[in-house]
């Protein structure tokens, strides 16, 4: 059966994204020039642990779906994911590749074992939830065949830390009845810190951010128990999102060791990525 | 201008996007993520107006487009998400759109964003 060999925590944000591609073409501005030289580990982790395949626990900002119909949970289903439109048009990179196999596979589980009810989406557009951070960590084509998964929080009620955190658990069961020698990789994104609305927009707070990077790996558990409300007081609404993270938490064992850890505040988005790997090390 | 940060959920210093909202702001949000469409985007260039009565928004909410009025759109349950397409399409973007609620330039915003706090779960502060 197929395994989790790792996970990683990621922030995600729109001026990510178009710092990286005016960064690649003109150098970084000063306040970016950390996060890409922070995230260099990662994009060398990666490609020494070449997953088989990957999925990815973000959130859409509208740019997919909309309020006629939105969902609380939904999973990308489809040969490809293209990138959406998100008012300014698309940036110049591929469509993700899908993974059609895996998808119905894990939304099978999820379904008929685990209680959810996921919106299955065969056309999913994928905005900057993914497409902010994925070129700092991976060269274009993305051919690793990917599965997304896309948690409403853009509208409350948003699903609660704990639910992310058994959807995680229950991702790691349908994985791993996956009937492959698959590697997989599991991926979050959202967060971490930040309010883009209201007179309280460019919140920063990064003993907030470095404090949720201590405790996802050891103590999830009570990390779970902190009121999302908190959060939100804390560290602005958007910072919410941070729960898309249990879902990553969740789908790993207790026997993880983390790998890699960086955090950068370069804007008005605490910006953040916690890599672990399962099992001693190599 | 005031850099100060309350450590709270209440507006103007939050405006919480709830059901409420989301009812409130249908048709205003609806209306921006109609914006999503490069075609869209050129007819509302074209006439503004015209395209936002196609769209059945209200006189208040098409006063509020005209003026860029973004904390009022918010408000008015304009979804953030969705009225920063329409400051997309119309040569804007997030900085004004988060000056506006602040109640300064977005130059000002600028220069002083991150705007820092520290404070953790269970701690007073």
């Amino acid at each position: 059966m197929a395994r989790i060999v790792a996970g990683f925590g990621i922030s995600h944000t729109p001026s990510m994204g178009i710092e990286y591609d005016r960064g690649i073409a003109n150098g970084f501005a000063p306040h970016w020039q950390p996060w890409y030289d922070g995230t260099r580990p990662v994009k060398a982790w990666l490609s020494k642990l070449k997953p088989d395949r990957i999925v990815i626990v973000y959130n859409d900002h509208l740019n997919h779906f909309d309020f006629d119909a939105y969902p609380t949970i939904a999973i990308g289903v489809a040969p490809e994911f293209r990138q959406a439109d998100e008012g300014w048009g698309p940036r110049p990179y591929p469509s993700l590749t899908g993974d059609v196999a895996l998808g119905w596979h894990v939304t099978e589980h999820l379904v008929r074992e685990a209680g959810f009810d996921p919106t299955v989406c065969q056309d999913l557009a994928v905005d900057h939830g993914i497409y902010s951070w994925l070129p700092y960590l991976m060269d274009p084509p993305w051919d690793v065949p990917t599965t997304p998964i896309a948690i409403n929080m853009v509208r409350h009620p948003i699903p609660t830390s704990q639910r992310l955190l058994y959807l995680g658990q229950e991702l790691r069961k349908a994985l791993e009845s996956f009937p492959s020698d698959d590697r997989i990789l599991v991926v979050a994104t959202g967060g971490m810190s930040h309010q883009i609305s209201g007179a309280r927009f460019g919140i920063a707070n990064e003993a907030l951010d470095e404090w949720f990077l201590d405790k996802i790996g050891p103590e999830v558990n009570t990390l779970v128990e902190v009121p999302q409300r908190e959060l939100m007081r804390l560290g602005g609404t958007e910072a919410a999102e941070l729960a898309i993270w249990f879902a990553m938490r969740g789908a790993l064992s207790d026997e993880i060791r983390e790998v890699y850890r960086y955090y950068t505040f370069p804007a008005i988005t605490g910006c953040g990525v916690i890599a672990f790997e399962e099992g001693p090390a190599a | 201008m005031s850099n100060t940060i309350p450590l709270s959920l209440d507006p103007p210093g939050t405006f919480l996007y709830t059901g409420e909202m989301a009812t409130k702001g249908y048709n205003l949000t609806r209306f921006g993520l109609s914006l999503r469409r490069p075609d869209n985007r050129k007819a509302f260039l074209a006439d503004e107006e015209g395209y936002m009565r196609g769209a059945g928004l209200s006189d208040t909410e098409i006063a509020l487009v005209l003026a860029r009025d973004w904390t009022g759109l918010i408000e008015a349950g304009g979804h953030l998400q969705s009225m920063l397409k329409v400051a997309a399409t119309v040569g804007e973007n997030l900085w004004h759109i988060g000056a506006h609620n602040a109640g300064m330039t977005a130059d000002e915003l600028m220069a002083i964003c991150p705007r820092k706090v520290s404070a953790l779960p269970g701690e007073e502060s």
